[in-house]
């Protein structure tokens, strides 16, 4: 019985958690350890004879260079492992080895065939289809099946810089050159020759045993170019063999594909008769280009294996290269950076001596990345080309034709033919960026660089997706791209992909840094099934990192009504461009989009986009999906919906009022020296800021002697009023006691003074505590605390019997610094982030609205939650700050489940005062004393050794749970947003599952008082005693502050039974509190005096065990709550004791 | 519960091995469960303080959150007499030292489980209680005297809270004359002694060591600290650093070792690293 309830407690800690050996849950250490398991990080102890041993030659070396080559051998290290995983093994290269012998003995028994008419499919028998697509229908020629003329490896494989995952191995098969005609490059006769070819091979292949399933793709999403896909036959698919049909080398001229040559006729495409001579279309530089590129993949092969000969860490380098276009989704799809492409860029670096032979694979891509940083193909392409015939095309008619230019070592092709330029910028930011924190000591530069991936919808501040990828025909028409049409045969979507970009470009203007898209990606469909149409292809998505300060910008201001670039402006903007007058008297064409709060104004960029493409693209509303709408949880406001950022402003105002006020008052015996906020609504980060209320006194009782407000019972708990703290520091002086109680006397006394002051010269409503002062004011409540600096020191300060004063650390002496001192720093600390990153205040709302509502705020705190998302602010790399909620919420959860709390502190560089040699002691202060630290370890300028925010909490266990369900709702929430299927509802993830627990106590709705900011706010709501106007004066009776019967019952329930349960509750309107027995709670123990409470005994012979009284502290947990309970709901089933 | 009924004769009390009796309580007439009250008399060998007299005072284990002293007292009474009620977190000896304070400065107080010590008139009361039956609930809230609980509660406490600030001045400066006086008396206290050493019998003064050097160097642990370092700080600066050949070849020695320490941490941060599957990009 015992064990079930082991193992569902592991169930809620969700099973493989590293950090088992904490001391919270030493039932577990029963466990036989295996020392395999056994990952812990220990200091290394070396002998001293170890480390003082004369040094030999070559290690002397090693270590130098390391030291000098390296920020650390570290990084050296690091790539070494990384290369060690990603490339092929010796038994997975002979497998392919083998395979391909096979395949290759397959493909040349393939039959010989009558010739036919290439529109003739009747040879074709069986099930196997053409993968093409035939669009117009007639060709001319004839085409008939024979064994390939040669069957070779190619790409990557040969190479050596072919790495895992998705290993694709190359084959060129020959197409023998009986079966081609001279003619064949044109009006795509060539193109279908060899997917005919290809079907062919398919149909002889699919007979075969030695092959396991056969897919069609093509090469990087071109149509034009299909490829056969094979893998070996049995389960182990792990790599693929791609076949691709050439035509002998040299069968046709390089020079008959010269970018401003037309080699698909427009008669022959359209299938209208024109008056035009023959080749003097419009050129077709991509048909052109992808025709060549069949031609020389055996010299490009040629051309790399003598450069990575030369060079021996060639292969190494680029497959570092590879990786890093991996994780940033840049090496797949229709126009991608290949890593062919990344080959030949080290080969272009090496032949141009920028990098030399005997550097390392580190300074290869470091080279790299710093060469594409700089260099901007768009502008200034380059060449392989060591001396190109007279023939091949200059440089600037490459840039006339392409958007991108990379030319090949013939000087004939371009291999960056398909290649937006909007791709181009985007790789080029991403090494700019790469490059700008390789250097910084602070930043784990291996993981940014090389292991953490970046996917779109966590990179940019918005995306939104083209769904109706139909819709872009009309674009093309509308935009009459009917030659691009030809040239690229019929893919409508690459066709208006670049007018789309531009479009938006030109539009977004200022507003954004970024333009990105995503790569169309490479299809595959099975051999039975036809070509799919372009249609079929998942939605295109878009993504912008914007401009921070100008996204949101209402206004677009034009050029002044006279100004000839005017015309230029009407036509972009239509109808919304209108002529405006303004203040500095200039007349200007401008346009106006809506937005009144904060939050409708960071959906501006998107009404752009929107009207853009409606108006110039033909691509209505409703297909144009905007992926957002996570900020709803946080919304408020009737009229004007605001995520928050108004309210707090106004909060920051009052609070900036009072302090003026309190430094103004004249009467007290000591001065005030400081006046600090201590309250996340003060640094824009509470997730309701509170609003200002004006209080229906009818609804209250009244309390005679203070003119107080009561509330009333039997009527619904009246709405929170949340007090806002403020630390007043009062002035250092010799009056101040030196006694613990007698300070706390004077504080009291100073709380009734500014009381009466505050009432006397501002009639404010004052309440004096010991403890505190409440002050009403223009209908938000604040919370005075007076604090005197020496009062720590004074509680940590005691006298041993010998008479000698010691200091002596203690808790309450840390409390009350934290609160007085380091909460006020931390606010005004954060207070600065926000000035600095508008959206900060935003990010942090939506992470803290999540962790309540799946009920971890106790755990996480709000200054920890804080903390973690300045975090991603002041330390973003591999990304850009975010510069949406959006982003920034889903970096937070991506952060919060895979960072490793275990070997790694989060060091959180607040207005950047930690040098790198802080983070080196930080880090060794962190491994020296781990196990003595809290589980998440949080280190801040002021707090470099201790942990504070999180020293009380959370658990092992419940860290483990947070990360469990922090990556669950990660990867349901990146689902859900990028399937253009699915509606739009991020409250999925903010539903808590409810079944992990063992008791849930419903709470009466009513007196709830924060009920509407719940994640599903009910239909129906109570009158709370406030009316709705929102002018609220300052004076009258003082409403009822901080009365929340809640959390009131929350902290009973903890107190009495916390040791026998965990209870966890949504504070933002949630009606539920769930409660977790604690399995050591429950597993009956001796009796004794101090470990009886709500225990009941049971007698066994001539011992006395106890065990919870679990009857009587359900009825309890009734009684505690009465009226506020509305039912108790213990789930029996689930228990095992 | 269950077990309990099996085993004892109703009307019977219960005695448990370590010699407590359980009582059984409910919270009202209409309560299903019941929680246990473990009694026993107060019995240590050392009760310094006059509070608990050994021969009439009720040791109370395991009384509910709701239970304040008054409804103890009034769920007592019926076994004779009561002088005091005292009810606490933990079981231990009463600690009255210090000064009264107000209520209103003390930390507020935990509303767990509590232990009771309950002092009656007469020592007979003890045996009363001791041999009460179990299966006869002692009953917390009835109609004549209902214990509020739940939203009630929280409103009455609500508005317990308030305080008028002339009275809480007046607390204030009660507290604070008293400490006057105290220091006050300290203070000449002090000032005797002091006056008392100087004139010692007959008229002489003793001249003690240093007294003067006593006041410069305060005594606390701070003080001695600081001095200690300046020492230390003093002796390295007389050393001479890399002046001899041995010292320099130590110098560079002791560079070596670094470098080698610092690749042997980083080779076992590798390891461990790639024990946990660190290094696949994807």
């Amino acid at each position: 019985m015992k064990t079930k309830k082991e193992s569902s407690e592991e169930m809620f800690v969700s099973g493989s958690c590293h950090d088992e050996d904490q001391p919270a849950f030493p039932a577990k250490r029963s466990k036989p350890e295996v020392p395999s398991e056994e990952i812990v990080y220990h200091p290394v102890k070396l002998s001293r004879n170890d480390l003082y041993r004369p040094p030999s030659a070559e290690e002397l070396n090693q270590l130098k260079e390391a030291e000098s080559l390296f920020h650390c051998s570290l990084l050296k290290m690091q790539m070494e492992e990384l290369l060690k995983e990603v490339v092929l093994s010796e038994r997975r290269r002979q497998q392919i080895d083998s395979f391909i012998e096979k395949v290759t003995k397959c493909l040349q028994a393939v039959p010989t065939l009558p010739k036919v008419e290439v529109s003739d499919l009747s040879w074709l028998s069986g099930p196997v289809k053409v993968p093409f697509l035939l669009m117009p229908k007639a060709t001319k020629g004839k085409f008939y099946m024979t064994p390939p003329a040669s069957i070779n490896v190619i790409g990557s494989y040969p190479l050596g810089t072919c790495i895992k995952p998705h290993i694709k191995v190359d084959l060129a098969v020959t197409i023998p050159a009986d079966v081609l005609q001279p003619k064949d490059f044109l009006n795509q006769r060539y193109p279908r020759k060899r997917a005919l070819y290809l079907a062919g091979l398919a149909q002889h292949l699919s007979s075969s045993s030695e092959v396991g399933t056969l897919r069609y793709s093509c090469l990087h999403g071109n149509r034009l170019r299909p490829v056969l896909l094979l893998t070996p036959p049995g389960k182990d698919s792990s790599f693929t063999v791609r076949v691709h049909a050439c035509p002998p080398p040299g069968f046709f001229k390089p020079n008959r594909f010269h970018p401003q040559r037309n080699n698909v006729r427009t008669e022959w495409y359209t299938g209208v008769q024109t008056a035009q001579p023959e080749s003097s279309g419009p050129p077709t530089p991509h048909y052109n280009s992808s025709v060549l590129g069949d031609l020389l993949p055996r010299a490009h092969l040629q051309f790399l294996s003598a450069v990575s000969s030369q060079c021996s860490a060639f292969t190494d380098g680029v497959a570092l290269l590879k990786v890093w276009l991996h994780q940033r989704q840049l090496d797949q799809g229709t126009g991608c950076f290949s890593g062919f492409l990344a080959s030949m860029l080290v080969a272009f670096l090496l032949s141009t001596h920028r990098i030399s032979n005997n550097m390392t694979a580190y300074q290869l891509l470091r080279n790299s990345l710093n060469f594409l940083a700089s260099t901007d193909l768009t502008v200034n392409g380059i060449s392989l080309a060591k001396d190109p015939d007279s023939s091949a095309p200059s440089l600037a008619e490459f840039h006339s034709a392409f958007q991108v230019v990379f030319v090949d070592p013939s000087g004939h092709l371009n291999m960056c033919s398909d290649m937006t330029a909007c791709a181009y910028k985007q790789l080029q930011h991403e090494a700019s960026l790469s490059m700008q924190f390789w250097d910084e000591p602070t930043v784990d530069g291996f993981h940014c660089l090389l292991m953490t991936p970046k996917p779109m919808i966590r990179t940019s501040d918005h995306v939104f997706q083209l769904c109706d990828l139909v819709k872009l025909q009309s674009t093309c028409k509308k935009q009459n791209l009917l030659n691009d049409l030809m040239d690229l045969s019929g893919n409508y979507i690459q066709a208006a992909l670049p007018f789309v970009l531009s479009l938006l470009q030109q539009g977004l203007g200022q507003r954004i840094h970024l333009l990105t898209h995503s790569l169309a990606p490479d299809l595959e469909w099975s051999v039975e099934s036809d070509a799919p149409k372009y249609k079929a292809q998942p939605p295109l998505s878009f993504g912008l990192l914007l401009q921070p300060e100008l996204a949101s910008c209402i206004l677009e201001k034009g050029p002044a009504a006279d100004n000839p670039k005017a015309v230029e402006f009407r036509q972009l903007w239509g109808s919304r461009s209108e002529l405006r007058r303004f203040q500095d008297g200039s007349i200007t064409e401008a346009v106006l989009w809506e937005g009144e709060s904060m939050c409708q104004r960071r959906l501006v960029p998107q009404q752009i986009v929107t009207y853009l493409l409606q108006v110039h693209a033909d691509i209505p509303e409703a297909s144009v999906r905007h992926i957002g709408g996570i900020d709803d949880v946080v919304k408020t406001g009737s009229e004007v919906p605001t995520t928050g950022e108004e309210e707090s402003l106004v909060v920051v105002q009052a609070y900036d009022d009072l302090s003026r006020k309190l430094w103004n008052l004249e009467g007290l015996p000591l001065s005030i020296t400081a006046v600090q906020g201590a309250h996340p609504a003060l640094r824009y980060t509470q997730v309701f800021p509170p609003r200002p209320l004006k209080v229906d006194y009818s609804f209250f009782d009244k309390e005679k002697i203070s003119r107080s407000l009561i509330p009333k019972e039997g009527k619904p708990c009246p709405a929170y009023i949340t007090p806002i703290t403020v630390i007043c520091h009062m002035e250092g002086s010799g009056k101040w006691p030196h006694d613990r109680l007698a300070i706390r006397h004077i504080r009291a006394a100073f709380h009734i003074r500014l009381a009466e002051l505050l009432k006397k010269q501002h009639n404010y409503t004052c309440r004096a505590c010991p403890s505190h002062l409440d002050v009403w004011k223009e209908g938000l409540a604040f919370r005075i605390q007076v604090a005197y600096h020496r009062e720590p020191q004074v509680l940590r300060e005691s006298v041993t019997p010998e008479g000698l004063l010691v200091l002596r650390d203690n808790e309450e002496a840390q409390q009350l610094e934290v609160a007085t001192i380091h909460k006020p720093l931390l606010t005004s600390t954060l207070h600065g982030l926000q000035q600095e990153y508008s959206c900060f205040g935003a990010v942090c709302r939506l992470a803290k609205r999540w962790l309540a509502a799946q009920l971890f705020s106790d755990d996480i705190t709000e200054d920890t939650a804080d903390l973690l998302v300045a975090s991603l602010f002041l330390q973003p790399a591999p990304f850009t700050p975010p510069g949406s909620p959006q982003v920034g919420f889903l970096r937070f959860l991506h952060l919060l489940s895979s960072f490793e709390w275990r070997n790694n502190p989060l060091i959180v560089n607040l207005n950047n005062e930690l040098t790198a040699a802080d983070y080196t002691e930080i880090k060794n202060g962190f491994m020296a004393s781990r196990e003595s630290l809290p589980v998440m370890f949080i280190a801040t300028p002021k707090d470099k050794k201790s942990s504070m925010w999180t020293k009380r909490a959370p658990t092992v266990q419940m860290l483990q749970r947070v990360m469990t369900v922090a990556a669950e709702s990660l990867k349901v929430l990146e689902r859900q947003l990028m399937d253009g299927k699915q509606l739009q509802d991020v409250r999925v993830v903010m539903r808590p599952p409810l079944d992990a627990y063992d008791v849930l106590i419903h709470l009466n709705p009513k007196q709830v008082p924060l009920l509407s900011q719940a994640v599903d706010p009910p239909s129906v709501n109570f009158s709370r005693g406030v009316t709705a106007q929102s002018a609220a004066q300052s004076g009258g009776s003082l409403p009822v502050i901080d009365y929340n019967p809640v959390f009131l019952y929350l902290l009973e329930l903890r107190e009495a039974f916390g040791d026998l349960a965990l209870f966890f509750c949504d504070p933002y309107g949630g009606t539920v509190i769930a409660v977790l027995w604690k399995p050591k709670a429950f597993a009956p123990a001796p009796f004794k005096t101090s470990q009886v409470s709500a225990r009941t005994v049971k007698v066994t012979g001539n011992e006395a065990k106890t065990l919870p009284n679990v009857e009587a502290i359900l009825e309890d947990f009734r009684v505690l709550g009465k009226d506020l309970v509305k039912s108790v709901e213990a789930k029996m089933d689930k228990w095992s004791f | 519960m269950a077990p309990s009924k099996a085993k004892h004769a109703s009307g019977q009390p219960w005695v448990i091995p370590g010699g407590f009796s359980v009582l059984s309580l409910q919270f009202s007439s209409g309560s299903a469960a019941r929680h246990c009250l473990y009694v026993k008399e107060h019995k240590v060998r050392t009760e310094k303080s006059s509070h608990r007299p050994l021969d009439r005072t009720l040791f109370l284990l395991n009384i509910p959150p709701y239970c304040s002293e008054v409804v103890v007292k009034e769920l007592f009474s019926q076994f004779g007499g009561i002088e005091s009620v005292e009810l606490r977190d933990h079981p231990g000896s009463s600690q009255e030292s210090g000064p009264k304070i107000s209520k209103l400065f003390r930390p507020a107080e935990k509303q767990g489980f509590k232990v009771g010590y309950i002092v009656f008139k007469n020592s007979s009361s003890l045996q009363a209680v001791k041999s009460y039956p179990f299966d006869a609930p002692l009953v917390v809230s009835t109609e004549q005297r209902p214990v509020k609980t739940g939203v009630q509660k929280w409103i009455q406490q609500y508005s317990e809270s308030f305080i008028q600030p002339e009275k809480l001045q007046q607390k204030v400066d009660n507290f604070m004359q008293s400490y006057d006086e105290r220091k006050e008396k300290e203070a000449e206290q002090k000032k005797e002694e002091a006056e008392r050493q100087q004139e010692e019998e007959e008229g002489w003064v003793k001249v003690t060591r240093g007294h003067k050097g006593a006041k410069a160097r305060p005594h606390s642990e701070a003080a001695n600290e600081k001095t200690l370092q300046k020492e230390k700080r003093k002796k390295r600066r007389k050393e001479l650093l890399n002046f001899y050949t041995w010292q320099h070849r130590n110098t560079q020695k002791e560079h070596i070792a670094e470098l080698r320490k610092k690749f042997e941490e980083d080779k076992q941060k590798i390891a461990l690293l790639r024990a946990q599957r660190k290094f696949k990009p994807y």
